[in-house]
Formats: C-alpha cells, structure tokens, sequence
C-alpha cells in the first residue's frame, strides 16, 4: 500500500494550525477541515481513515495545551469533587466542587451523543458543499445567542464562584447537549457551548472559560478512544506528519485560548458570526464549481 | 439535590449498577449475542455480527456511573448547594 504521500508535511503545518485556531474559536474545526481541502483542491477528504488518524493527533494536542493552560483550576476542582463525595454532598460555599460537578453533567449528554451520533453524521455530512451551508447556519446560531441572551453579564468577583453560582445543573447539562452540533461539520463546539452559555445568563467572559473546561474532557476522551488508529494500519504514512500537526496545533491552540480569554473580557461572538456567516456563504457559493 | 429520598437514592443506584452490567454485556458480547432489546443488536447473518459496541458500553458505563454517584449524594446527611 503506497501511503507516505496521503498528507505532505506542508499540508500538516497548515491543517495543524488551523486546527489549533478553529477547534477553540467558535468557528467549527471540523468544517474548516472539511472546507480547506476542497478550496486548495486537496485529494483529502474527512472519511479517509488515514485522515481521522491525523486529526485524533491534532485534537489530542490541543486537549493536552487546555489542561495544562487551565492545570491549577482543574487541580482546585477535582480536590472540591473529591471533597463533596466525601462529604455526600456540595456546601454551599464550595463552588470548585460545583463547577467540576457542572462540568461532569454537561459532558454527559456530549459524550453520549459523541458516542453515539459521531460516525453516522460524519458519514451523512461529508460534504464541503454541506458544511459551508452549516458554517453559515453557525454564523446565525452565534448572533442568535448574542441577540437573545438572557440577562445583563456580570462581571465582578471570581471566575469560578461566579459560574458556580449562575449556572444551575440543568444548564449545564442543556450547554452540554448543545454540543452534539457540533458532530455537524460546520458547526462549532465551542460556539454552541458559548451560546448555551450565554442563554444561561453567563457573561462572554464566563461562557469562554467554562467553554474551554467543558471542551477539555471531551476533546481528550475522544482522541484517547481513537488514539489506536493512530498507531495501528490507518495511521501507516501519516504519523510523522500528525506529528508535526500536533505540534503546530498545539502552539496555535495555546495562544487561542489566551486570546479568546482576553478578548471576552469586553468582546462578543458578534465577530465570529459575522466571519462564518460570509465565510460559510461565500464558500457555499463557489465549492459547487470547484 | 436538596431535597432528598432514600426511595430515589436506591432506585437511581438500582440503575446505576444495571447501566454498569449493560455496559459489561456490550463490551463482552459481538452484535449478534446481545438481547433482541439491547440497541445495536443484529441478526447472526448481518455483516456486523462480530461487531462489539465498544462505543454503546461505554455510554451505559459513564451514565451508571454518574447515577450511583447520583444516589451517593442522595444518602449524604449535610446540606448540599446543589
């Protein structure tokens, strides 16, 4: 089987940055993997195993970058889990306890949707033609949520007290369920959990970082559940470029998240909207004659 | 989780550990030995017969899971935020 030429190196550099950016921006990574093969008239496609075993690299990278930027609130937040379950109970004052807990129910309804719905809509929407429609539809999800957020963001106190506090378990869980769009190309993770967010009552700043602690899990449980495809016959030719993709993916995806962490401070999704709105439109409009 | 029942607490960790047997079934038996009410289960002729749902055990295991600790919660005797 000739296989050392399925994915160049450049090819790698360039799909692992973007990977880095688009998995954490809420600008669907997998639509844009979908979309730039098609543009710059690559012979990659999304359903090539070979393919899935690059991108299992790449998300296992950015998973790894998130825990390690975020490795002090997770450690403070495992120690409040362990504490309640010591305890049978959350105290009221123990919002680290409450945040993992949070966390622990918005990833249940992802994960099992992941689990369950992954291979068949990757299967249904293949296309580049369908996740360019989908970027689009992401634009309008995005400026929806903006639009109808609940209530004015709050902005005083400390990070995680102030999740804790405003968010509830069904929140929780309903921003993680909003998730599963995501498993359509051209649909973001990270805006669908953003908007939730904002639908919750969340500030941008909040639904930025509860976003990037919900989207740790389950970026890093779906790579290490595929991460056997990597080392096993899919991943023959294409390990030294994952390589390579991850650590490009790794490095842009560190900078991401302190971008984004800071550009919530006094920014929207507004942006994001409006790029995947004329991006999903624009591409929407030229694949067909590619 | 206030308010708390020891009825809800066993029924939740009835299910929680029946979750955790569903999910053991799934990940020891192929497609074509599972019972006819499991999701995923196919006739022995069907080209996934073979097939384990790997996937589908490990839905049922983290689901059985957070209702034991569902059900732990539920017997505790402090005042709970959540």
């Amino acid at each position: 089987m000739i296989v050392a030429s399925l994915i160049s190196y450049a090819q790698a550099i360039v799909l692992g940055l973007l990977q880095g950016v688009s998995e954490l921006f809420p600008i669907s990574s997998l639509g844009h993997s979908v979309i730039l093969p098609r543009l710059l008239g690559w012979n990659i496609h999304q359903n090539d195993p070979y393919f899935l075993s690059f991108l299992v690299a790449t998300h296992l990278a950015t998973a790894i970058v998130l825990l390690l930027f975020f490795w002090r609130d997770w450690v403070r937040i495992v120690k409040g889990m362990g504490r309640s379950l010591r305890d049978r109970g959350i105290a009221p004052d123990d919002h680290d306890a409450k945040l993992g807990w949070l966390l622990v129910v918005g990833t249940i309804p992802a994960g099992i949707l992941g689990l369950l719905l992954e291979h068949s809509l990757r299967r249904v929407f293949a296309s580049a033609e369908s996740a360019a429609i989908f970027l689009m539809l992401n634009g309008f999800l995005l400026y929806g949520a903006e639009r109808l957020r609940r209530r004015a963001p709050q902005t005083e106190g400390d990070d995680d007290a102030r999740l804790a506090k405003q968010l509830g378990f069904p929140a929780a869980f309903g921003i993680g369920a909003a998730q599963a769009l995501a498993l359509i190309p051209g649909f973001s993770r990270a805006g669908a959990t953003m908007g939730g967010g904002l639908l919750a009552g969340l500030s941008n700043r909040d639904a930025a970082r509860f976003t990037f602690l919900l989207a740790t899990p389950i970026i890093g449980a779906a790579a290490i559940l595929k991460l056997p495809e990597l080392f096993g016959p899919n991943g023959d030719g294409v390990r030294g470029q994952a390589l390579v993709g991850s650590l490009c993916s790794g490095v842009t995806a560190y900078f991401a998240v302190r971008f984004l962490l800071r550009f919530f401070e006094t920014n929207r999704l507004t942006p994001f909207a409006l790029y995947c709105g004329i991006a999903g439109a624009i591409c929407a409009a030229v694949i067909p004659f590619l | 989780m206030n308010t708390r029942s020891p009825l809800v607490a066993g029924l939740v960790a009835v299910a929680g550990v029946a979750l955790i047997i569903i999910a053991i079934v799934y990940w020891a038996e192929p497609a074509s030995s599972l019972p006819s009410f499991f999701p995923g289960h196919v006739g022995k002729q069907a080209a996934e017969a073979g097939h384990h749902h790997v996937k589908h055990g490990i839905a049922a295991f983290f689901v059985g899971l957070a209702a034991l600790v569902f059900a732990w919660f539920q017997t505790g005797k402090k005042k709970s935020a959540a």
